[in-house]
C-alpha cells in the first residue's frame, strides 16, 4: 500500500534549494535508504515530511489525503514519526515520562505512572529492547536512548518512522540487532526511511535505494539492482578512489605512553601503554564515550595526569604544557571543531593565529604584521584549496569541509611528527573526507606518527595499520588491520569483552 | 523567650510572602526556559498600581486585581522580547527594573503630588481561624495571618502538585530542558512559555499587592526596596521547588525579622551592620549550594523550530 507519495517537493534556505523537484513514493512494509552527501538534502526533505519544514512548492500525500503539516504534531496525527540524530530526549526526566510526553491520557492531568510504566515495559518486551521505563534517560547510554526514541514512535502507533543516521552511534553488532528491529517493524507494515551517507549500510538492509545529490534525485531503484559503485556515482557523481596500498610505517618508535593514566572531567583513559611507529596510523575504534577524548586530549596535554609517561621520538614530554608541545610537533585535529577548534565569527586568516607560540612566525618585532599573515594565509588557501571568498571571510560562511581543511592547514605544518586526528571527518562529505585522508596519508609518508580516533568502521579499516580497541577507558587489545581482521571480534571488544592483550 | 521566638517566626512568614509568592512565579517561568531577572519590576509596578487603585476606589479587592494585571504586562512584555524577539532576557530584566522604578516613582508624584501628608489606602486585616489559632506558637504564626498568606499556603500546595504531580509539569519541564524534544511530542513551546510568564506575572503582582494592600497600606518610591531580587535569590536557594523556595524565604525573613529587632535593641552598632543580615546570610546559604546547580538545559535560550 501506498503511504506517503510526494511530488514535486521544492524548498529552498536564504536562496539556495536544498530540495529541488523531488518525487518520493513510500510503500508500507518497505525499508527505503534515503542516501546522500551532507547537505544533500535529505534530511531537509524528510523534515518536510514531519512537519519541521513546510514545502515551498510540491505536493504531499498521506494515503490520498492532500497535507501540509504545520508542525510534528500534524504529522504525528498521521502516524509519522521521526528520530533525529540528535536526541529528542529530556534528560532529566524517565523514560516514560519522556514517552508519553505531550500525550492526552486517561486520568490527564494527573500523572498515572505506573500503568504507562507497565505499557511501555510491554512494547519494549515485544522488541527485545531491554528498556526499565521508570529510569532516568541521561543514566542511559547512547543505544538505549535511540532504543527509547523509537519506543517513544511506537507508542504513538507511528506507521512511517523517519530515522535520521541512526547507527552513527552504534556499535557494529548494536548496529546489527538495530537492523533485527527494523526488519520485524517493516514486516508488521510499518514504513522505515533510513537517512544514512553509508554505502554498505545501505545494501545491507534496504529494499530500496533513493538518491539526492545537491537537493535533486538522482537514483531511485530496488536494492538488488544496485551495487558499491552505482550508489557511489549516483552519490558523488565519482566513483570512489581506489583503495590505497597501505603505507609500510618504519621501523622507529615516534609516540610512546607508558602506563598513562589521566584524571579530569568524564571517562578517563587508566594504563595506556602503546607506541605508534613513525608513518604509522593507528586507529582507535570503540563506542562513543569510552575514553576517546581523554586519549586525545592526554597526548596533547590539556588533560592532567595521574600517572604514566608520554614521550615523543624518545623525548620525555610528560611535563610539557599543551603550549609546549605544539610547539614539539604535535597537531591536534578535535572532534568538536566549533567548540575547540575555531571561533566561528573571526576570519581565515585570524582563525590561524590560533596555535600559542607556532604562530610567532606572523609576529615582525613584536609586532603582528597583517601581511605576512596575510601571504601565508592566501597561501595556505591555495594548498589546501579551501573555498572562501577571500583570507578575511568569517569562518561561519565556510563549509564544515573546508573549515576542517583551515584546522589541518593550521595544525600540521612540516615540523609535525605526531598527529592526533579525533573523528577528523564527522560530519564532512566524501570529498571533504577524502582531502582530509590525502593529507593524513603525505603525513604518514613524512614519517609522522598519526592517532586516528573514529567511531566509524570503515574509515578505520581503510586509514590504520592497526586498530586499538577502546572500552571503559581501557585498551582491550590492539589488531593489526589486514585481511585477517576479524570484525565481530572487534565489535564484541568494543562492547568490553574480548582478550585484553594491549 | 517563646513569645519573641513566636512573633519573630510570624514576622518572618510576613516577610517570606511577598518572596515566595514571586519566587514561585519565578521558578515556573525559569523551568519553562525563560529568566527574568525583572522580578523586581513586576512586583513594583503591582505594588504601585494596587495602592493607586485602592486608594481611589477604596476597594481592596479591585486593587488586587488591578496590581495583577499590571504584573501580567509587564512580564508578557519580557516574555515578547525574549520569546518573540530573541532578546538577551537578562539585559531585558535589569532594563525593566530601572524602567519601573522610574515610571512608578513619576506616576506616584504625578497622581498624589508632594505633601506632608503621605497618602494612605486599607489594608486587609488578619483572618484567625477559630480553634485552629488556639494551637500554641502555631496558632499565632500560622493561623492568624491575612489572606494573602492563606493564598499562599494554597499556592504552595497548588503548584507544587502541578509541577511535580501532572503532565503539566513534565511539559513545563521538557520545554525547559530540550524546546526541540517537546516541540517534536507535539507541545506548544511559545505558548507554554508565554503561559509560564503569564504566572509569573500574577504570582509576582499578587507580591507587589502585598506589600502596599497588606503589609503597609502607603507607597514611597522603591518600595519594593530589592525584594525581588532577594525572590531571586529564593528561586536559586530552593532550586526551583515551591517548598524550597518558601523555605529559603523563610531563611531569608528570620534573618530580616532577628535584625529589626537587634536594631531596636539598643546594641551600639551602626543599624547598618544589621541591615545587612538578611542578604549576608543569602549569601553564606548560597555558597553551600554552588555545587548544586540545576538550572534547566535551555535556561535563557530562545527556540527557533527552523535553526540550521
Amino acid at each position: 500500500m501506498n503511504l506517503v507519495s510526494m511530488k514535486g517537493i521544492s524548498k529552498s534556505f536564504f536562496g539556495v534549494y536544498a530540495n529541488k523537484d523531488v518525487d518520493l513514493e513510500i510503500n508500507s512494509g518497505e525499508i527505503v535508504a534515503l542516501l546522500g552527501e551532507n547537505g544533500a538534502g535529505k534530511t531537509t526533505l524528510m523534515n518536510i515530511l514531519y512537519g519541521i519544514y513546510q514545502k515551498d512548492d510540491g505536493i504531499l500525500k498521506i494515503k490520498d489525503d492532500d497535507v501540509c503539516f504545520k508542525s510534528p504534531k500534524d504529522a504525528l496525527k498521521y502516524n509519522i514519526g521521526m528520530v533525529h540524530q540528535h536526541f529528542t530526549l529530556v534528560p532529566s526526566l524517565t523514560v516514560e515520562q519522556n514517552i508519553t510526553l505531550g500525550e492526552n491520557f486517561k486520568g490527564y492531568p494527573f500523572l498515572k505512572t505506573k500503568d504507562r510504566e507497565a505499557e511501555i515495559a510491554k512494547l519494549s518486551k515485544e522488541f527485545n529492547f531491554a528498556i526499565n521505563p521508570s529510569e532516568l534517560v541521561k543514566d542511559l547510554s547512547i543505544g538505549q536512548q535511540q532504543r527509547v526514541e523509537i519506543l517513544k514512535l511506537l507508542y504513538r502507533k507511528a506507521q512511517i518512522l523517519i530515522l535520521d543516521e541512526p547507527t552513527a552511534v552504534l556499535t557494529p553488532q548494536e548496529t546489527e540487532s538495530f537492523f533485527e528491529v527494523l526488519k520485524k517493524l517493516a514486516k508488521q507494515n510499518c514504513a522505515i526511511i533510513l537517512i544514512t551517507h553509508r554505502i554498505s549500510e545501505v545494501l545491507k538492509i534496504a529494499d530500496r535505494v533513493v538518491v539526492l545529490r545537491d537537493g535533486v534525485k538522482e537514483l531511485d531503484d530496488k536494492t538488488k539492482n544496485l551495487n558499491k559503485n552505482t550508489l557511489s556515482k549516483a552519490m558523488i557523481g565519482r566513483e570512489l578512489k581506489k583503495q590505497q596500498i597501505k603505507y609500510v610505517p618504519r621501523k622507529e618508535v615516534g609516540l610512546s605512553l607508558k602506563n598513562l593514566s589521566s584524571i579530569g572531567i568524564g571517562r578517563n583513559i587508566s594504563y595506556f601503554n602503546f607506541d605508534v611507529l613513525k608513518g604509522e596510523i593507528l586507529g582507535v575504534a570503540g563506542v562513543d564515550g569510552n575514553g576517546q577524548k581523554a586519549l586525545a586530549e592526554s597526548i596533547v596535554g590539556i588533560r592532567k595526569y595521574s600517572n604514566g609517561k608520554i614521550f615523543i621520538d624518545g623525548e620525555d614530554i610528560t611535563n610539557l604544557s599543551t603550549a609546549k608541545r605544539k610547539e614539539s610537533k604535535i597537531a591536534y585535529i578535535s572532534d568538536d571543531r566549533h567548540h575547540d577548534g575555531l571561533l566561528l565569527n573571526y576570519s581565515v586568516e585570524e582563525n590561524l593565529l590560533l596555535k600559542g607560540d607556532a604562530s610567532k612566525k606572523y609576529y615582525k618585532k613584536g609586532v603582528l604584521s597583517k601581511n605576512i599573515l596575510s601571504q601565508d594565509a592566501t597561501s595556505k588557501i591555495d594548498e589546501y584549496k579551501i573555498k572562501t571568498y577571500s583570507s578575511k571571510t568569517p569562518i561561519r560562511l565556510l563549509s564544515g569541509g573546508n573549515q576542517q581543511k583551515l584546522i589541518l592547514a593550521r595544525e600540521i605544518s612540516e615540523e609535525t611528527s605526531v598527529v592526533v586526528a579525533f573523528q577528523p571527518t564527522r560530519g564532512l562529505d566524501v570529498g571533504a573526507s577524502e582531502s582530509v585522508h590525502d593529507k593524513l596519508y603525505q603525513k604518514q609518508k613524512e614519517g609522522a606518527s598519526i592517532v586516528l580516533i573514529s567511531t566509524d568502521m570503515d574509515e578505520l579499516r581503510k586509514m590504520s595499520n592497526r586498530i586499538l580497541v577502546i572500552h571503559d577507558g581501557m585498551i582491550m587489545g590492539i589488531v593489526d588491520n589486514d585481511q585477517n581482521l576479524d570484525i565481530t571480534k572487534v565489535g564484541l571488544m568494543m562492547a568490553g569483552s574480548g582478550v585484553k592483550n594491549g | 523567650m517563646i513569645a519573641l521566638i513566636t512573633s519573630i517566626i510570624a514576622a518572618a512568614i510576613r516577610i517570606a510572602t511577598p518572596l515566595t509568592f514571586a519566587g514561585i512565579g519565578e521558578a515556573i517561568n525559569e523551568k519553562s526556559g525563560v529568566i527574568n531577572i525583572g522580578l523586581d519590576s513586576i512586583m513594583l509596578s503591582g505594588a504601585f498600581v494596587s495602592f493607586y487603585v485602592c486608594n481611589k476606589t477604596d476597594n481592596i479587592l479591585l486593587g488586587v486585581f488591578a496590581g495583577l494585571i499590571s504584573g501580567i504586562i509587564i512580564s508578557l512584555f519580557h516574555g515578547y522580547l525574549a520569546i518573540k524577539g530573541k532578546a538577551n532576557q537578562t539585559i531585558i530584566g535589569l532594563a525593566l527594573n530601572f524602567f519601573a522604578l522610574g515610571l512608578t516613582s513619576f506616576l506616584f508624584l504625578v497622581g498624589f503630588g508632594t505633601s506632608t501628608e503621605l497618602p494612605t489606602c486599607r489594608i486587609v486585616s488578619n483572618i484567625s481561624i477559630p480553634l485552629l489559632n488556639k494551637i500554641p506558637i502555631l496558632g499565632e504564626v500560622v493561623f492568624s495571618q491575612n489572606i494573602f498568606v492563606y493564598l499562599l499556603f494554597l499556592t504552595i500546595i497548588l503548584s507544587y502538585i502541578i509541577m511535580y504531580k501532572t503532565s503539566w509539569g513534565i511539559s513545563l519541564i521538557s520545554v525547559g530542558e530540550n524546546p526541540k524534544a517537546a516541540d517534536t511530542a507535539g507541545i506548544d513551546v511559545k505558548k507554554t512559555r508565554y503561559l509560564a510568564c503569564i504566572i509569573n506575572g500574577l504570582l509576582g503582582g499578587l507580591a507587589g499587592s502585598y506589600l502596599t494592600l497588606a503589609q503597609l497600606g502607603f507607597f514611597m518610591e522603591n518600595i519594593t526596596n530589592g525584594k525581588g531580587y532577594m525572590a531571586l535569590v529564593a528561586v536559586i536557594l530552593g532550586k526551583r521547588n515551591p517548598l524550597g523556595i518558601f523555605l529559603a524565604a523563610l531563611v531569608i525573613g528570620v534573618a530580616d525579622a532577628t535584625q529589626i529587632r537587634l536594631q531596636t535593641a539598643g546594641i551600639p552598632l551602626p543599624s547598618e551592620i544589621f541591615t545587612m543580615l538578611p542578604y549576608f546570610v543569602a549569601m553564606i546559604v548560597l555558597l553551600f549550594s554552588i555545587k548544586n546547580n540545576k538550572d534547566p538545559l535551555a535556561l535563557g535560550t530562545p527556540y527557533e523550530r527552523n535553526a540550521r
